[in-house]
């Protein structure tokens, strides 16, 4: 895996978390959080722009024809495979998984690889909104189902100790290794993540996750444009064919 | 499901949001956002009132606003 590889997971996650926050901007608890709920999906969906045009500057962009008939060769989390069901899900990938982005980010900010130091520092000022967004509802007590599946894949997403993360920490590209990443994770959150159980052999380094799956067929095809096209009339389809 | 979350409505409270676009301007009142905190507040007042690239933007808890008078009163 390689600096590429992790950018292009960030990238992924931020555009799936961005379209599952501009799910709930008509379902929130109240109409300041319908609007956060879309102000912070269009943060997030821009960041992953930013992110996609990093890839090029850094030597390889790790992104094949794949991506435009395979789901699975997205490399977001399973958190986001799903549309959520529940306002707790929304502030539980809100407040940890966002952050945990963030906390990524952060690194790279921090690292030493110019073109990620550069592009990515307006982001954190972004997203001190999201954290603060999050952290409030998250204060306000949640289920804990949510939370803990929140923890346990920002923790796999952070990446095993001695992995590609860890290496990159070592070389001066990232500022921070697994350790550090999780620490500074709790430390924003101001709680220790729970007791978690996590099978490295079966995780998968490149997109970032312990479980198999995929984002679901209809958020495919609206990121695809193939939603689109099934309502679009016949004038338009003969126009493209 | 959502009626849980009592704060939303029970415990918040209104805040006055102020910006301005230059630093030759004075802070003007944009609008207010409801919330039961400082921190949502401020997330919200910059979620809501995105629209201008504002250069500053503060928020006031309402009923920390100290009124000289009203109108009508003057």
């Amino acid at each position: 895996m390689s600096l590429s590889d992790l950018v292009l997971s960030i990238a992924d996650n931020k555009q799936m978390l961005g379209l599952r926050y501009a799910e709930w901007a008509t379902r929130a608890p109240s109409l300041e959080a319908d609007i956060a709920a879309a102000a912070m999906g269009l943060d997030d969906l821009g960041h992953s722009r930013v992110l996609y045009g990093c890839l090029e500057p850094l030597g390889s962009d790790p992104r094949g024809p794949d991506r435009e008939s395979d789901p699975g060769s997205l490399r977001a989390l399973p958190y986001f495979d799903r549309p959520w069901d529940e306002w707790a899900q929304f502030v539980a990938a809100n407040a940890i998984l966002d952050t945990a982005f963030t906390v990524m980010i952060e690194s790279c900010v921090n690292g030493s690889v110019e073109v990620l130091r550069q592009r990515l520092r307006k982001m954190l000022m972004e997203e001190r909104y999201h954290f603060l967004h999050g952290r409030s509802w998250l204060r306000s007590g949640i289920d804990a189902g949510p939370m803990n599946v929140a923890w346990q894949e920002a923790v796999e997403w952070f990446g095993p100790p001695d992995g590609e993360v860890a290496t990159m920490h070592r070389e001066g590209r990232l500022a921070m290794g697994p350790a550090g990443l999780r620490g500074r994770l709790e430390e924003q959150l101001g709680m220790k993540a729970p007791k978690l159980s996590i099978d490295w052999k079966s995780w998968d380094p490149i997109r970032r996750r312990g479980k198999p799956g995929a984002v679901d067929e209809p958020t495919f095809g609206m990121l695809r444009g193939l939603e689109e096209k099934k309502y679009a009339p016949p004038s338009a389809a003969a126009k493209q064919a | 499901m959502t009626s849980k979350y009592k704060r939303v409505s029970g415990d918040a409270v209104e805040y006055e949001v102020f910006a301005r676009k230059t630093r030759g301007e004075p802070l003007h009142q944009v609008g207010s956002v409801v919330a039961p905190d400082d921190d949502l507040a401020m997330a919200y007042a910059r979620a809501t009132y995105d629209e201008e690239r504002w250069c500053e933007m503060a928020i006031v808890r309402k009923e920390d606003v100290i009124e000289l008078w009203q109108p009508g009163e003057a």
